[in-house]
């Protein structure tokens, strides 16, 4: 016999360790082990049998791995917050004694500091570890740029978070590494290729003041702030260096008080690095890699123009993206800032003008640079007026697009996900298969949304708006045809004779039957195949049945959506026909 | 407490009186021996002579001097205390000093004393070195001073608030490989074409999707945001669940347990079993043929003649009727009971004689339809008639228990009308179980205990219970299509007995809740049971006693389950849902084969009336036929 395996002793019940067990074991605050957490990127687990995890209780806890709490026990920052503790308490003390100066020496020479450099290794071991963690990093910087400093929220957080994010958007600009933009709801999406084909994303809010909703715990977000800028930082000190420049980059701050944005940093070339030479002009004319090689052709987009922003734009996601696809010269009104290229709107050097302002003129027809030059527009011959639409549209088209649909005034065109692959789900830009395949005529709607219930009579999401009221109704006739199928024939005969007795036309009354039997053979055909279907599912065992089900489940859903949409779409193409019609 | 020793030649106490060697144990248990225990030379130690009784009487009125009521463990006589010791424990008791002449408040004396004294011990002056700057230490602050100056130490130095940036990552480490247990953050989704600020106009919700979006818990719905669109960058709001949603994120990445889920991608249809289409196991019913309509209320239960040519029902009209099966033409009916319902009908099985037996209420009818020719007409009368004259005999004997059932000869009117005999059970009766030979039928009345199941012989018009104990209450039985088995169901387990041996041979555990009905294969080997559970289960029994296959399909009770009798490899079951299906239940004649079952076609057509759908089946004993009775009172023909 196999020797008897002791209980509780290994596999789940040794590899996981509730959170009560591991703060008891590493001796701290439910705070400090939170904070422990969140710096070494400790998280949860979900033991795979929870019984033998939680010593044969059924409790629901929070389990971790061992290990992770192990590696824990000997953290230089577990230690930090023990002095940290003691601190607190000579500070208390003094400042109960009324110690000021005592107290103020404490606070200057004695606090313990937090280095979390160490952790920025451990968890990222390689640099592109730490560059594909780097969306809720930047995320979350450019939150507390825009946020209200308070008790949990110190200003040089905030300071910190602003230089980090105009030091990150230097350096996309200056390697080129924007590739894709997106106005959202929400915010601004950017992504980004850094470091040889890491894609980074992140999420700018729009330049509000932010909510801040009462049950947020500023504490563990300031938490994840401290690390991420940690992170951030050594990442951006790699990235500067790779470009070749200097950081941190130098900071102007009298151009910072002036609304320099972007300009309030200067970028430096970093000379201590050694430039290569060839030994000789003679010697083999190897091409030799520049320091910004990612630039590919769609980051010259806008190399050849220059901008002027109206003060109703937002400038800086603007001067961003501008600068970003290679367009040097940026001119705003004064209102947004220093730093402009030009702050003169007349300037003939310009060729396109960003504009987000009603038109206070008739909408020009089309062709707008050609359009005659009035002075009661107020527009300067010679230029693209366009709303900021344009430039989003056309860095995720990768080329100049025609500005004619972007004209001040103009309806817009619907501005989409870069991110979305076509030929997954709906694709509002391809155009909808032809009406007769759907079985829905535009024409008479009442009749077309009665054909689509019957079509997504197995999906569950469908409107319940949609008159449902006879198809129940059709459904049992149908049934009911289908049963009597025989009597049917036989009494087909008779039917024919009392119709005619009752004096209508019975060959239109046939016509009208072969067309429902028609329809009702199809449906047959589709209900036998369901049946088929529901018989295989009988001989399937209950594990292979849910799975399958919901399998089933999940893709109806999926393309219900999608049928969702193109009724809609279908609805709306034939609203608009109707009313350009009348 | 002893007196003080004298040292003197009496001191010596070598000879002290002998002392109890007992121990510590009570004195009671020498009470019945003259002795109360021993000295050290091991010698009894006598109890003392007691005085007489009118000496204890006396003792106790007037208690003597240090009279304690104890009694002595040395000498077993009465323990007596002397005046001193009184006086100890009487100090004792009042907590005072027991000893005499201690002084609990006596002056205590210093060893030094704690004034301080006019003159000093020593005379000696205060040295110099006590008033003035002491070089050393100058020479320390000096020290410290120069450093200070020369700025190696810096007071109150600030420490380093900046990090430190550096190259962390200068020495390309190899990345670390992956761990099972390494379990990266997933990546929020990248936005869709709704989440833009001016989504193609399909994406904005109705009026009833804002509507029906408001109304969930924000816990409840799929997306947080719902489209909007804006006409013009400049008219965007802000977004108010930003700061939230941050949160949220952070809350998930250190409080979330992460787990590796595989994602299944693959299409369902290679989920579903590979079985041999219907088309090649044709024939198997499929559509009504026929409907016989006549019944009012629900059709109970129905059954077809040996000869396959009449079907017999019974419903809750209380009548029997019955029907040539391929016109649907009622031939002749029968009301039996007034408000009782038919709850069984059966067949004799035998072409022979036409017998039909009908249990309605308590009562179960021998019926000859007056159907057949004349032959099979008399030959029925005949089995059935044979038996009075039997049972005339046994009346006589008054010894004999009473029998679970009378026999009894109809009323005029019933005789007219076709009935031959009438079975009396006392308990209702819910079903009948014909043997294959005809001469035995079983009846059930599930609320009878012990007599639930009674046997019936045709031949001699007697019954008799087998079941000397209630077994549970007994749904069904069968009889072993050749074998003398007898099965009996339970509402858990079928019991299998053998009925020449009286003996039971195995309990099957179908393991459903609540049988409803089961039926056997004409091999004899495989049964299959329907349940109120919605299971039906396909029993092997040379394999085991559990089910080899449990089926789970229908949405309400199965009420009846039949396999064909004729050689087809079809079996049906019938449920409260209003659904008849059927199956291709094939059994190898190799041991080591299993049965192939497969699911062909499932019969709709009947309705379901208060919640009751098809209450019995019954396959046509030669062809492929199925005959249903419905709530909806029909019996239809499926053919």
């Amino acid at each position: 016999m196999a020797k008897i395996k002791k209980k509780g002793v290994s596999g789940n019940a040794k590899n996981f360790i509730t959170r009560t067990q591991a703060v008891r074991k590493l001796q701290v605050s439910l705070p400090d082990f939170r904070r422990l957490c969140i710096f070494k990127g400790i998280y949860p687990r979900e033991p795979r049998n929870k019984k033998k995890a939680n010593k044969g209780s059924t409790q629901s806890t929070t389990f971790y791995y061992t290990k992770d709490i192990q590696y824990l026990l000997h953290e230089p920052v577990l230690q930090k917050f023990r002095d940290h503790k003691a601190f607190a308490k000579k500070l208390q003390k003094a400042l109960g004694r009324g110690d000021y100066s005592d107290a103020k020496r404490l606070e200057t020479t004695q606090k313990p500091v937090i280095r979390l450099d160490h952790i920025v290794k451990e968890r990222y071991p390689t640099f592109t570890d730490a560059l594909r963690d780097l969306d809720d990093a930047l995320s979350m910087i450019h939150l507390f740029a825009s946020l209200p400093t308070n008790e949990n929220l110190p200003p040089a957080t905030v300071a910190n978070c602003a230089r980090l994010t105009r030091e990150w958007a230097h350096y996309v600009i200056r390697a080129g590494a924007l590739r894709k933009s997106f106005l959202s709801i929400k915010g601004i999406y950017y992504q980004a290729e850094v470091g040889g084909g890491q894609e980074v994303f992140w999420l700018v809010p729009y330049g509000f003041a932010q909510n801040v909703p009462v049950d947020v715990d500023f504490r563990i977000m300031h938490t994840f702030v401290e690390f991420y800028t940690t992170l951030v930082g050594f990442v951006l000190f790699r990235l500067y260096a790779l470009e070749g420049l200097v950081y941190p980059p130098r900071f102007d701050k009298d151009a910072d008080e002036n609304a320099g944005g972007l300009g309030a940093f200067r970028i430096e070339k970093d000379l201590t690095i050694d430039t290569f030479t060839p030994a000789a002009s003679s010697s083999d004319p190897l091409p030799q890699p520049t320091p910004s090689q990612t630039t590919s052709t769609s980051t010259t987009l806008f190399a050849n123009t220059t901008f002027y922003l109206s003060r109703e734009t937002p400038r800086e996601p603007l001067e961003f993206l501008l600068r970003s696809f290679g367009c040097k010269r940026i001119g705003w009104d004064g209102v947004l800032g220093a730093g402009a290229y030009t702050e003169d709107a007349s300037d003939t050097s310009i060729t396109h003008q960003v504009v987000d302002r009603p038109p206070t003129f008739p909408p020009a027809a089309e062709g707008d640079a050609s359009a005659p030059p009035t002075a009661a527009t107020g527009r300067v011959p010679g230029r693209i007026y366009i709303q900021p639409q344009y430039i989003w549209d056309c860095i995720n088209a990768g080329r100049i697009l025609p500005p004619g649909e972007y004209a001040p005034g103009a309806l817009l065109p619907p501005h989409l996900s870069p991110w979305v692959k076509p030929g997954e789900g709906y694709d509002p830009t391809a155009a909808l298969p032809d009406v007769e395949h759907g079985k829905a005529s535009s024409d008479s709607d009442s009749g077309s949304d009665n054909g689509m219930q019957e079509d997504l009579a197995s999906d569950s999401d469908s409107e319940p708006t949609a008159p449902t009221t006879t198809a129940p109704e059709e459904e049992e006739e149908e049934e009911d045809e289908e049963e009597d199928e025989e009597d049917e024939e036989s009494a087909a005969y008779q039917r024919e004779l009392t119709a005619e007795a009752a004096g209508t036309n019975p060959a239109a009354d046939k016509k009208k039957k072969k067309e429902k039997k028609k329809k009702s053979k199809k449906t047959r055909q589709q209900r036998e195949e369901e049946d088929q279907k529901e018989m295989k599912k009988i001989m399937m065992s209950r594990r292979k049945r849910k799975l399958y089900e919901k399998m089933v489940y999940s893709n109806a859903k999926k393309e219900g959506e999608v049928e969702g949409l193109k009724r809609k779409r279908r609805r709306l193409e034939g609203k608009g026909k109707k009313e350009g019609e009348a | 407490m002893y007196p003080e020793i004298d040292p003197v030649y009496d001191s010596d106490d070598t000879d002290v009186e002998e002392t109890n060697t007992i121990g510590n144990i009570p004195l009671e248990f020498y009470d019945e021996y003259p002795h109360i225990g021993y000295d050290i030379n091991g010698k009894k130690i006598m109890r003392p002579a007691k005085g007489a009784a009118l000496d204890a009487l006396l003792d106790s009125i007037e208690v003597p001097k240090g009279w304690t009521g104890m009694t002595d463990r040395n000498t077993g006589g009465d323990l007596m205390l002397t005046q001193e010791e009184l006086e100890m424990v009487r100090k004792i008791q009042m907590g005072e000093v027991p000893v005499d002449g201690y002084d609990p408040y006596a002056p205590t004396v210093e060893y030094f004393t704690s004034k301080t004294e006019v003159m000093p011990l020593s005379a000696a002056p205060e040295p110099k070195r006590r008033f003035i700057p002491s070089k050393h230490e100058a020479k320390r602050v000096m020290k410290i001073v120069k450093a200070i100056r020369e700025g190696r130490i810096v007071p109150n130095k600030p420490k380093q608030e900046e990090p430190q940036l550096y190259d962390i990552w200068a020495d390309d480490a190899p990345p670390r490989p992956d761990h099972i247990m390494n379990i990266p953050a997933p990546k929020l989704p990248p936005p869709t074409h709704d989440e833009s600020y001016n989504p193609p106009a399909e994406y904005l919700p109705t009026e009833a999707e804002k509507k029906a979006w408001e109304e969930l818990d924000p816990e409840d719905r799929d997306k947080d945001y719902l489209p909007r669109k804006c006409s013009a960058l400049r008219l965007v709001p802000g977004y108010d669940g930003f700061v939230k949603e941050r949160f949220e994120r952070c809350l998930d990445l250190y409080l979330a347990p992460r787990v590796r889920r595989n994602k299944l991608n693959i299409d369902p249809e290679s989920l579903l079993p590979k079985l041999p289409s219907p088309q090649e196991l044709k024939p198997f019913p499929t559509t009504t043929a026929t409907i016989y309509r006549g019944h009012e209320g629900k059709v109970r239960t129905l059954s077809i003649d040996p000869s396959g040519v009449w079907l017999a029902t019974g419903g809750d009209d209380g009548t029997v009727r019955i029907w040539e099966i391929l016109t649907g033409r009622e031939v002749w009916k029968i009301k039996l009971g007034e408000d009782e319902s038919v709850n069984s009908v059966k067949w004799r099985p035998g072409r022979e004689a036409g017998i039909l037996a009908a249990a309605a209420g308590d009562d179960v009818y021998l019926i000859i339809p007056p159907i057949f020719d004349h032959e099979t007409e008399a030959a029925g009368k005949e089995v059935l008639s044979a038996g009075w004259g039997y049972a005339e005999i046994v009346k006589k004997d008054p010894l004999k228990k009473e029998p679970p059932a009378k026999w009894s000869k109809p009323s005029d009117k019933l005789a007219d009308a076709g009935v031959a005999a009438i079975v009396t059970v006392r308990i209702t009766v819910k079903h009948i179980a014909w043997h294959r030979r005809g001469d035995y039928f079983a009846t059930v009345s599930p609320e009878g205990q012990n007599r639930a199941v009674a046997i019936h012989q045709l031949s001699k018009h007697q019954s008799q219970s087998p079941f000397r104990k209630s077994k549970g209450i007994i749904q069904r039985v069968e009889f072993h299509p050749f074998r003398p088995v007898l099965f009996v169901a339970t509402q858990r387990y079928i019991r299998t007995y053998d009925l020449t041996k009286q003996e039971l041979i195995k309990t099957l555990q179908p393991g459903s809740r609540w049988i409803s009905s089961f039926d056997v294969h004409s091999g004899g080997d495989n049964l299959i049971v329907g349940s109120y559970d919605k299971r039906l289960l396909w029993h092997d029994l040379d394999l085991s006693t559990k089910p080899y296959r449990t089926l789970r399909y229908h949405q309400k009770a199965i009420r009846s389950v039949k396999y064909h009798q004729g050689g087809l490899p079809l079996f049906c079951s019938a449920s409260d849902d209003g659904t008849v299906q059927v199956f291709h239940g094939k059994v190898f004649g190799d041991l080591m084969e299993n049965a192939l079952i497969v699911p062909l076609k499932v019969l709709r057509g009947h309705v379901v009336k208060q919640s009751l759908g098809v209450l019995d089946v019954e396959w046509h004993p030669k062809e492929c036929w199925l005959f249903s009775a419905g709530a909806d009172g029909t019996a239809r023909l499926w053919n």
